[in-house]
């Protein structure tokens, strides 16, 4: 199914409409270009758009599609960064927005069964009455999908304490390559058999359609400190980082920010961020007052021998949801501020923190490009911000070289591709950075497990060629290599 | 007595373990004996079996090996990164010796070592956690990279080693409690945790209260004698937390031995159901449950196929399941020591197979004889 499929295909959307309706099955040049792409950089080609609104309506455009010989692309929101529902070849968008029941929230086990177009936040909404809430928490947590989450394993900014969203999910209920539907986990602890729950989360929609999730909710802390700790360099700040988690503490979030954002920030939001300082952390820690206390005293002394230029405790939920709102719509205020942007996402370990930021300004200059930093400090996870103009010629290559050095940086740290945002179109060629072509074969073995024809987001994920014939190749009984 | 390829012989060191019979036993020394083995192993079609430390072997199906594989050669310690909290060692390390070090900086694995002889591979190949996974989660949920020998002698590194991570399918998660069938584990990167101040553990009347009570205590648990929670943070925290169940106080963690008979069986409910679930157990039966988490460990002192059926029945029937950890090998041909197979097995085959294409490996261990 590799062949890239262009314009309308008549027969398909006909089908389709037979089985949706009208209403929900999408394909004047308008519609295709409006789901041609996610939130970040690159652009695809669907061949129909279509709406579903239930399991049985999403194993029938897989059977579909199928018939047809075109690949199927899972979406949600479409707030992804790394290309994951562009539909590159072309093929059946398959939008689960609708799906956006909160089915049944059982208090008693902290889960509730979701549709996978439910959205973060509203999810940690329903379930706020029985004092839970839905730990992963993307930035993007208004608009983005729980469909979405599963299949990019996204984090945010509490991820640091309670880990990315594959640990928040039991169960799912896949439709597969087939057309069949099968539920994988459950609400019971270790499922036996192989964990094909956990192999899911986290694939792009490479491997099955999710169509609904049994969440795990998380109780709400008794009490919070947040703190903004305000520093003249970068480096402070992330030498800062370093030592609350060599000191054995891990906050419940650790977020950090650079002058430029704070200031792109401000000029949205006004909300009193220390413009003047070089670099802000936001620290908060969550538990029992004792708790929270004792850790609030640990970091902030922490943060001053590291000459800290300010501390100051969210005094009230007010004063602490400002400083959340601030760092949560930091790209929604560059967006205001630059025609476009590039949002990056890699990983070091969270040692070399303060020599990576160093290097990730310099390719910046090196580039004559704007980098403004807001990410996950305390799990390494690093946000390089590149603010352009696409109209400009040749600059969106630029800006994509630079994407890749700063790629090429972290991995010789030690570090990894992506933390959150996925693989998808983005960094496929990147893979081999950090992996052996061996190892490519293997992941590329979990896939045709799944998948083998390739109906499920083809091209994503893995570099083309990922798939080594050389490898475990049938040897014969009784040969001796 | 050297082998062809440089692996110990197993009869050079561990002439005390319980291992099965079998043509060769090994201890490779690297993965790339580990490898040779392997392929070896694939060309002639001989079934191997991965030895740890042979405290976990009840899982499964049995096999009946031409070739044992034994892991605990393969115990360096790669790199700790203590500021970073994360650890790479080989997967024949033993947990207790790993602890051990680690402790040194009031650091932890969070892995459960019972057994002094338990390694890091055993754990995670028979998928399991320790009773701080009320708090922590499951093991599974820390195993950041693998490095793994799959059955035709492919060495196969995944995921990285940082604690945030989405690069490529999560084939180390997917190791987790796959009993050696995805490949033999070599050498895990771990995220470790700090390990807080002050330990406590109070006796409770009502494991339900407690657990509303308490602020996502490390574990509550109950055993036919009683209830204990077990509360780690600052002294103050721990102290606060203490006060609010009023319970007899002790300094510590007094965890209960795991019960060990006859026959070991793991109950696993949705965390609501458990105290119907320790009603339900057969007379006699010795356990470990773990409250709000949905596990009891339990120990027979009979073969009792009637009665656990019957409990099987029973936790299937609300989602759960009734697995056999351990027993007489005639058990294993009178019960299926899983029970019902899981939905998926036919992605279950395919994902092995793309391993282990002939099956050498732990061949059949797995629900539905994958
Ligand atoms: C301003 C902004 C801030 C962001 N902040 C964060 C952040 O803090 N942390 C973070 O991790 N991410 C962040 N993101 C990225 C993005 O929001 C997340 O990846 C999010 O989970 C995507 O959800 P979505 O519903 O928009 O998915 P989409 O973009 O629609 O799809 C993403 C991927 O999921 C697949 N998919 C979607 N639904 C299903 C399904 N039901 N079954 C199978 N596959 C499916 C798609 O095929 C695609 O590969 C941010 C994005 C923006 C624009």
């Amino acid at each position: 199914m590799a062949a890239t499929l262009t314009g309308r295909n008549t027969k398909l959307r006909d089908d389709l409409i037979r089985l949706l309706g009208a209403e929900r099955v999408m394909d004047s040049a308008l519609e295709r270009h409006l789901y041609a792409k996610d939130a970040g950089v690159y652009r695809g080609n669907p061949t129909v758009v279509v709406m579903i609104e239930t399991t049985e309506e999403a194993a029938q455009v897989v059977r579909t599609a199928r018939r047809h010989g075109v690949p199927v692309v899972a979406r949600g929101a479409g707030t992804g960064l790394s290309a994951g529902a562009v539909p590159e070849v072309g093929g059946v968008v398959l939008v689960t927005t609708r799906m956006n029941r909160i089915e049944e929230i059982d208090a008693e086990n902290h889960t509730a069964w979701v549709g996978p177009g439910v959205i973060n936040l509203d999810l940690s909404r329903a379930t706020t009455p029985f004092g839970m809430h839905f730990a992963p928490d993307p930035s993007s947590q208004s608009a983005c999908t729980v469909g979405g989450n599963i299949a990019c394993n996204s984090g945010g900014p509490h991820c640091l304490s309670e880990g990315s969203t594959v640990n928040h999910i039991l169960a799912l209920e896949v439709v597969t390559d087939t057309g069949d539907v099968m539920i994988v986990g459950s609400g019971a602890p270790d499922p036996v058999g192989l964990d094909l729950r956990g192999i899911i989360v986290g694939s792009e929609g490479t491997l099955g359609i999710v169509t609904r999730a049994l969440v795990k909710l998380t109780p709400n802390p008794p009490d919070v400190r947040t703190m903004a700790v305000a520093f003249a360099t970068i480096e402070d700040a992330a030498a800062t980082v370093s030592g609350i988690i060599a000191a054995g503490l891990i906050p419940a979030a650790l977020e950090m920010m650079d002058q430029l954002m704070m200031q792109a920030i401000e000029n949205w939001l006004h909300a009193g961020l220390p413009v003047e300082a070089g670099a802000l952390l936001l620290a908060e820690v969550t538990g029992v007052t004792e708790a929270v206390e004792a850790e609030a005293e640990m970091i902030a002394g922490i943060a001053q021998s590291n000459k800290a230029l300010s501390v100051q405790v969210a005094a009230s939920p007010a004063e602490r949801e400002l400083l959340w709102k601030s760092r949560k719509s930091a790209f929604g205020a560059v967006a205001q501020a630059a025609p476009d942007y590039y949002l990056h996402d890699t990983v070091v370990p969270r040692t070399r923190l303060v020599e990576a930021m160093r290097q990730v300004y310099e390719i910046g200059q090196r580039y004559q490009i704007t980098m403004m930093n807001v990410f996950h400090a305390g799990d390494g996870n690093l946000h390089p911000l590149m603010a352009f103009d696409a109209s400009e010629p040749g600059r969106l290559d630029e800006v994509k070289a630079a994407a890749d050095e700063l790629v090429e940086l972290c991995v010789e740290k030690g570090g990894v591709l992506s933390g959150e945002h996925g693989i998808g179109m983005e960094k496929r060629h990147l893979m081999p950075l950090l992996f052996t072509e061996m190892d490519l074969d293997a992941q590329a073995r979990v896939k045709d497990a799944f998948d083998a024809e390739g109906v499920f987001n083809p091209g994503k994920v893995l570099p083309e060629g990922s798939r080594c014939f050389d490898f475990g190749r049938p040897v014969p009984e009784g040969a001796w290599v | 007595m050297k082998t062809p390829f440089g692996a110990i012989p197993a009869a050079d060191i561990s002439a005390d373990q319980a291992i099965p019979p079998a043509e060769i036993a090994l201890a490779p020394t690297t993965l790339e004996q580990a490898s040779q083995a392997l392929r070896i192993a694939t060309e002639r079609r001989m079934k191997v079996l991965v030895w740890g430390g042979g405290n976990h072997q009840g899982y499964g199906h049995r096999v009946h090996p031409d070739m044992v594989l034994i892991t605990t050669s393969l115990d360096r310690i790669e790199v700790w990164e203590p500021e970073d909290l994360t650890i790479v060692a080989e997967a024949g390390a033993r947990i207790s010796q790993v602890e051990e070090m680690l402790a040194g900086k009031r650091q932890t694995t969070v892995l459960p070592h019972h057994s002094p002889t338990a390694t890091i591979g055993g754990a995670l190949a028979a998928g399991l956690s320790s009773y701080k996974r009320f708090r922590y989660g499951p093991t599974r949920d820390r195993v950041l990279e693998t490095k793994v020998v799959t059955g035709d002698g492919r060495i196969v590194r995944s995921g990285g080693r940082v604690v945030k991570n989405v690069t490529g399918y999560d084939i180390p998660r997917l190791m987790v409690g796959a009993l050696g069938r995805m490949g033999l584990i070599g050498s895990v990167c771990l995220k470790l945790l700090p390990t807080p101040a002050a330990a406590v553990t109070v006796s409770v009347e009502d494991p339900a209260d407690a657990l509303a009570a308490l602020y996502r205590p490390l574990a509550v648990l109950s055993t036919p004698s009683g209830h204990s929670a077990f509360l780690w943070g600052t002294q103050a925290e721990v102290e606060s937390q203490a006060a609010r169940l009023g319970g007899e106080m002790l300094n510590g963690h007094a965890w209960p031995t795991v019960p060990s008979r006859l026959v070991g069986w793991s109950l696993r409910l949705p965390p609501s159901r458990l105290s119907e679930g320790l009603e339900r157990l057969p007379e006699g039966w010795d356990y470990v449950a773990q409250q709000g988490v949905g596990i009891a460990e339990c120990a027979a002192d009979q073969v009792e196929i009637g009665a656990a059926r019957e409990l099987r029945g029973w936790a299937e029937s609300v989602g759960g399941a009734l697995v056999l950890t351990d027993g007489p090998e005639t058990l294993y041909e009178r019960i299926d020591p899983w029970g019902r197979a899981p939905a998926g097995l036919e992605y279950q085959r395919k994902l092995v197979a793309g391993f282990d294409p002939f099956g050498v490996l732990n061949g059949g261990r797995l629900p539905g004889g994958v």
